[in-house]
């Protein structure tokens, strides 16, 4: 059933090679291989093909993908042109590869990848905060301006606070409501850089639209990094 | 040990050449070349010429063979196919079917 298999080194098979059990290649294979086993390529080994099986320990030569369902390790020596998919991958010094690899099958990696993904499209929403709270700021503006200043130093606490924490679930959704109140405001966007620099200062402004005094910006700004330091303590 | 070993679970579709043993206890679909012994276990089923320097028969095979040596067909072994051999040998319990040139 799961008897071992050999090629040896004086062998060479044109063809397909497939099945269940173990496989062990000191020769050549010019053609598939996928068993259920282990699958051990020798030094003086060449394959020319794909490779399916559970483990892969290869120390000779491939030219084709390596599949392994556990692991796929090559060894000093190995030379590889072909794509490695395996959840765990070794590549021991002295192994040459070319092609892709992947580690498949990972749920730690894939789900710490996932996150950091989010938080960086965390990072530029912020910005654009800003520019949506421009239109609402406007009417507040005209009914209660007094009023104002106090929500708008309430209210960049919160923001960065999100995004330095970088928590995945929390931003989202806080982040959601801006962004369609931003879509209006969105074709401003095009100069992103230099509007948003003006129109932050718009938020100290709020109480006092009439002049827009640069020098605010970098209070605002060191507010935030204050607030943040606190937040992440 | 065996150059090379095609264990029961394997089935290789296609051609193996070489210059060594060969045994078989799986599956081969294809042609066996060899310069040395080549050996089909209990389990096996071959279907292809195989050409060697011996041939032992104890599965299934068919397919032509040509043995620079012998053939012998091992009892509970099964062969359907032309045999070129100088010596042959069919076990009491083998079966056999095909024509035999023995060079005389």
């Amino acid at each position: 059933m799961t008897e071992a298999s050999v090629i040896g080194a004086g062998t060479v098979i044109s063809g397909h090679v497939r099945g269940q059990g173990s496989l062990e290649i000191l020769g050549r294979v010019e053609g598939d291989v996928s068993v259920t086993g282990n699958v051990v390529i020798g030094a003086e080994g060449r394959v020319r093909g794909t490779v399916n099986g559970a483990e892969l320990r290869i120390a000779g030569q491939v030219q084709g993908d390596l599949r392994g369902s556990i692991a796929v390790l090559l060894e000093a020596g190995a030379r590889v042109v072909g794509d490695i998919s395996a959840p765990r991958v070794g590549i021991a010094p002295g192994a040459l590869a070319r092609g892709h690899v992947q580690t498949d099958g990972e749920p730690a990696l894939a789900a710490a990848r996932v996150p950091t993904a989010v938080v960086r499209p965390v990072g530029p929403p912020p910005r654009v905060a800003p520019l949506a709270a421009l239109s609402p700021v406007v009417p507040k503006l005209e009914a209660k301006p007094l009023v104002l200043p106090t929500k708008v130093e309430a209210k960049p606490p919160p923001a960065p606070a999100k995004f330095e924490v970088k928590a995945p679930l929390p931003p989202p959704p806080k982040l959601a409501p801006p962004k369609p109140e931003v879509r209006k405001p969105e074709p401003p966007r095009v100069a992103p850089a230099p509007p948003q620099a003006e129109f932050t200062p718009v938020r100290p402004l709020k109480p006092e639209p009439r002049r827009p005094p640069p020098p605010v910006v970098p209070v605002l700004s060191k507010g935030i990094k204050a607030k943040k330091k606190k937040s992440q303590d | 040990m065996a150059g090379t070993v095609i264990g029961e679970g394997l089935t290789i579709e296609g051609d193996i050449s070489g210059d060594e043993e060969i045994v078989i206890h799986g599956n081969l679909r294809g042609r066996l070349t060899t310069t040395d012994a080549v050996t089909v276990g209990g389990t096996a089923v071959v279907g292809a010429d195989i050409t060697g320097a011996s041939l032992s028969v104890a599965g299934q095979v068919t397919g032509d063979v040509t043995a620079s040596e012998r053939v012998d067909i091992q009892a509970g072994g099964k062969l359907v196919g032309d045999i070129k051999a100088a010596r042959f040998t069919i076990a009491d319990g083998a079966s056999f079917k095909g024509n035999v040139d023995m060079e005389v």
